[in-house]
């Protein structure tokens, strides 16, 4: 245990240096093995230090949206949206930005890199957060008042604990979407401008870059490395301890612990740092002396005193004036591209929309099977389980070299290549709901099933695909929104030290990214969100609504 | 098919079934060696407690489970896959929620041509009273109106035989009622297909009342104790003495197999287990039944000064016989309450107990505790640890060892449960760590000295009774 947090302690040193170097026109990435541990340590420090903020943004947004009712209108539905809109688009103007404020250091790459990683966690959670808070049950709240809790108390002693369980379960899903952001900002340039930092994402650029095959087998290998550790040495653990917190389930309580979990609770020195937040605990959540019967603000916003609501006007005003601001900004943007650029965009829209689709098409065709079969095999899901989740984690970028080489090999182009890199990432998400929702079904729906010897075809139609259409209709969503940040990576990519690029929105995103054409850019960037956004509003709503009123079982 | 009652339908063999055997660890016993038969025009019942094992038979019979051991015959054929002339209902009706009633009825005919589709939905749907539902969907019906819907699905294929899974206990008593009612006069008419049938149930006027034969089953393993016959004609009248002398002769044989009125039940108590004898009508290993100390002290108030028998008990409960029956063995097991016949009486220690207040309650369950062999074990467990620290894997290895016919994890649960309202032993759930408990630990408690002496290290001396500590002190 020591000897672990003595190599943090060096690593945070380390890291911090990093980031105070002065900013240098390209970065030095050495190949040999020996420096991927420091590389594999600079990455997983962005990863979760973007955790933090992702975890901080979360607590306190999700409060305010449950909390101030007038708020809770404008902020969940741009949560939405801000869900589902590709990312990666925003990531040139982000960068540009951020080194600018920081014209000296690496602090603006370094803050544009945790930035991207944290757009790609933090939406999730927030809702899920959110969703737990409205479910805190009301005799909870209830007793908060009658001991006279603070928000502070609420906060750690009621409503943590109603949503930790939620909270953890969206932070592996995060933590895994974030190592797809990672590798690609990391790796991340524009034009001729070199903005990598050093981490696994540009170690896995450079070795591709120079076609040196052995070192991205060493990147590869420390990627897989650093998602099982996490997971291991992080995320199992928790998942066993947040068990206590489930609240309608008292019988639950013996779980088998894992070994770590043990070792962990057996360890003196973990014994010892437990005393330590013990005290800490007692120091900061004993209750005060005189029970405090403030009425919380959040139950009645609108009793709130007059200077409070002032400030809260102001606040919104600003925001508005700042959202204002930037409409004005983006049409005056967009006011530069000429019609040839849109009829392009749109075009390539078209284009990429259907790789989307083919890509969503195909995972679900092998999926569906694949992901019913194991459901409904408890042992085999149980043992397959670690393995999905692996891959639905592993960033896809980092092996497209690659896949893009096979696909050449059988002849094939980045035209339709790009389809198979799409679905390389986002089948995973398919897949893992699938399987949860065919293990989700009762046993007893299953022998009736049987016994009603259906054929093959009703088997299909009339058993199995509705029962697994909720998590078919999850596992869309994700994966089509996963699609599209795709494309701008797919579409486009280096390998042997060739571009190849097939005609799309990605494609043309990354192209104006390169040449630095910020007008094409943003215009792509606003078509591909409004596409995605409308496709969310539309069909997959729709498909959500008939999911969960038809084929939920436990009626 | 010559003659429908000559050849049975269905014939178990020999079947004995486990869970998890392939996993290789605590394989579990749930059927044991079973032989029967079901013929043409018979209702046959299986009745038992919880944990004989008689939903897993019934679908067995279906060809749903394959068992362990034995065989299935259909019509005189070896069985292999899902029978071929059986349908079943649930007890959750396991209907599906993306079709209408209509949808979910006509699944097992969708092969069939439309008319004769149409005919039989027509037949079926008047014959269970569903036909203004045809449309609705199962999340807008009633439970009743559901099962309807689970027994009209399985009669439209025409079964030969079908197949019930307690499919009246996920409705309320006056539904269950009606249905009971109306299966009973299928059964009775002529001209109805339904002539064979086979039930599971653990409620004895529901078997009265519906079958023509009763298969009575013990649990642990489950295996078949007695099948008693039942001639009288449909329909039948709860309330003639007829049915009533029926009623109460199972009561007699369920008392008898699942009370043993004997001593063995206390001498034998921590003397682990009996084995399975060849006889099959052996005495069931005695350790701790699943109940938890709260549940014994509360059947002490109930039987008070006169004698009760166990049906009277469970009907006053509200709770299924076989768990009233576990925990009056419990409180037998502590010496609280004597067994004799169908009686369960209380002694004058069980008597003290409740006079008593909650401390010198303890103080009585923990003495009765401590004479327990499975208790002294525990206690001589831990002293022999390092540091009298006995850790959670440890205890439920030499559980398997000491007890191989119980489950362990489900004792291991009871014992910490027993021991830690009794004060002989404390637990740390997040080290999943076992010790003696000493008074003055962490947790406070009003009087109570310590229980054992803390040996001095080293010392696997057998624990010597805790001297009885006055709580007036």
């Amino acid at each position: 245990m020591l000897l672990g947090l003595g190599a943090l302690l060096v690593g945070i040193s380390s890291i911090a240096t990093q980031w105070e170097q002065p900013l240098r026109a390209t970065v030095d990435i050495d190949l040999s093995p020996r420096s991927l541990p420091k590389y594999m340590l600079f990455s997983l420090a962005r990863g979760w230090i973007a955790y933090g903020f992702s975890l901080l943004f979360t607590l306190l947004v999700a409060s305010w949206a449950f909390y101030d009712l007038r708020a809770r209108k404008f902020l969940l539905p741009a949560l939405d949206v801000l869900q589902s809109i590709p990312v990666l688009g925003f990531l040139p103007g982000l960068v540009l930005f951020l080194v600018g404020l920081f014209p000296h250091s690496n602090t603006g790459l370094e803050l544009a890199c945790v930035l991207m990683i944290f757009t790609g966690q933090v939406w999730n959670m927030t809702f899920s957060y959110h969703d737990s808070l409205r479910a805190v049950p009301p005799e909870f709240r209830l007793l908060g008042k009658f001991y006279g809790f603070n928000w502070w108390h609420r906060f750690w002693r009621i409503e943590l604990p109603c949503g930790a369980q939620g909270l953890l379960y969206n932070s592996m899903v995060s933590m895994a979407g974030g190592w797809f952001f990672l590798s690609i900002t990391e790796a991340f340039r524009l034009g001729d401008q070199d903005f990598r930092v050093p981490g696994i994402g540009s170690y896995m650029s450079v070795a591709i870059e120079r076609g040196d095959v052995r070192a991205q087998l060493f990147g590869i290998i420390a990627m897989g490395l650093i998602i099982v550790i996490v997971d291991r040495l992080i995320w199992w653990p928790l998942v066993v301890w947040s068990r206590r917190f489930k609240l309608d389930d008292f019988a639950g309580a013996t779980v088998a612990p894992s070994a770590f979990q043990l070792w962990l609770s057996r360890s003196r020195f973990a014994g010892l740092m437990g005393g330590l937040v013990e005290k800490l605990r007692r120091r900061f959540l004993t209750l005060p002396d005189r029970p405090v019967t403030v009425a919380g603000p959040a139950e009645i916003p609108a009793e709130t005193g007059g200077t409070g609501r002032w400030a809260y006007r102001l606040l919104i005003g600003l925001l508005l004036a700042a959202l204002a601001w930037g409409a004005a900004r983006l049409v005056l943007l967009l006011g530069q591209v000429p019609w040839a650029d849109w009829r392009e965009i749109l075009y390539c829209t078209f284009l990429s929309f259907g790789r989307v689709l083919a890509a969503v098409a195909i995972g679900t065709i092998w999926t569906v099977p694949v992901g019913i079969w194991i459901g409904l095999n408890p042992k085999l899901s149980s043992r397959l389980q670690p393995f999905i989740q692996f891959a639905a984690s592993f960033p896809a970028p980092m092996i497209y070299p690659w896949i893009l080489g096979l696909v050449l090999l059988v002849g094939g182009t980045l035209q339709w290549g790009s389809i198979i890199l799409i679905l390389l990432g986002t089948q995973w998400y398919i897949l893992f709901n699938v399987a949860a929702s065919a293990t989700a079904i009762p046993n007893d729906i299953v022998s009736a099933a049987t016994l009603l010897r259906l054929d093959t075809w009703r088997q299909w139609t009339r058993f199995l695909i509705p029962a697994v259409f909720p998590g078919l209709v999850t596992g869309w969503v994700t994966a089509a929104g996963g699609a599209w940040n795709a494309t701008i990576v797919s579409e486009y990519v280096q390998a042997g030290g060739k571009l190849y690029q097939a005609t799309g929105l990605g494609a043309l995103i990354s192209r104006a990214t390169d040449a630095g054409n910020f007008p094409k850019l943003t215009a792509a960037v606003l078509v591909m969100a409004v596409v995605v956004v409308g496709i969310n509003r539309t069909l997959w709503k729709k498909l959500q609504v008939l999911a969960d009123t038809r084929c939920r079982f436990g009626f | 098919m010559s003659d429908p009652s000559s050849q049975p339908l269905i014939e178990v063999r020999h079947v004995s079934h486990e869970y998890g055997s392939t996993g290789g660890h605590e394989a579990e016993l749930v059927l044991s060696d079973i032989n029967l038969s079901i013929c043409g025009n018979e209702a046959v019942a299986l009745l038992g407690p919880s944990g004989c094992g008689k939903s897993t038979l019934v679908r067995i019979m279906a060809g749903l489970i394959t068992p362990s051991k034995g065989e299935v015959l259909w019509k005189g054929s070896p069985l292999t896959g899902v029978s071929p002339g059986v349908s079943m209902v649930f007890q959750n009706f396991a209907l599906f929620p993306w079709l209408s009633v209509r949808g979910n009825v006509l699944l097992p005919v969708e092969h069939l041509p439309p008319a004769e589709q149409a005919a039989r939905l027509e037949k079926v749907l008047a014959t269970v009273g569903l036909g203004a539902y045809e449309y609705s969907y199962p999340r807008e019906l009633s439970g009743g109106m559901k099962q309807r819907v689970g027994i009209a699905r399985a009669l439209i294929a025409n079964p030969e035989v079908l197949a019930m899974d307690e499919p009246f206990s996920a409705l309320d008593v006056l539904t269950a009622e009606t249905l009971r009612n109306e299966i009973a006069r299928l059964l009775a008419s002529a001209d109805h297909p339904l002539r064979t049938m086979v039930f599971v149930t653990h409620n004895i006027s529901e078997a009265v009342f519906l079958a023509t034969k009763i298969v009575l089953l013990a649990a642990n393993p489950g295996r078949v104790d007695v099948v008693v016959p039942v001639t009288m004609p449909y329909p039948r009248d709860p309330d003639s003495p007829e049915f009533r002398a029926a009623v109460e002769n199972l009561h007699r044989i369920l008392t008898h197999t699942n009370l043993p009125d004997t001593a063995v039940a206390v001498a034998d108590a921590g003397k682990v287990s009996t084995k399975v004898d060849e006889t099959r009508r052996r005495i069931a290993p005695v350790s701790i039944p699943y109940v938890t100390p709260a549940e014994v002290l509360g059947l002490l108030g109930l039987i008070d000064h006169e004698a009760t028998d166990v049906f009277e008990l469970a009907e006053r409960l509200g709770k299924e016989f076989g768990s009233v029956v576990r925990l009056v063995k419990a409180a037998e097991l502590l010496g609280l309450v004597r067994t004799p016949g169908q009686d369960v009486e209380i002694t004058p220690l069980g008597l003290e107990a409740l006079a008593a207040v909650p401390t010198e309650q303890k103080r009585i369950v923990r003495e009765q505790l401590l004479k327990l062999k499975i208790f002294e074990l525990l206690v001589r467990l831990i002293k022999v640890q390092p540091e009298q620290l006995l850790s959670d894997e440890e205890l439920i290895r030499e559980l398997t060892i000491a007890l191989p016919h119980e489950k362990p994890r489900q004792l291991f649960r009871t014992l910490l449960s027993w021991g830690r309202y009794s004060e002989i032993i404390s637990y740390d759930q997040r080290k999943h760590i076992i010790r003696l408990y000493e008074g003055k630990g962490r947790t406070r408690v009003a009087a109570p000295a310590p229980l054992v002496p803390p040996a001095p290290a080293g010392d696997p001396a057998p624990p010597t009774p805790p001297p009885p500590t006055s709580p007036a002190a």
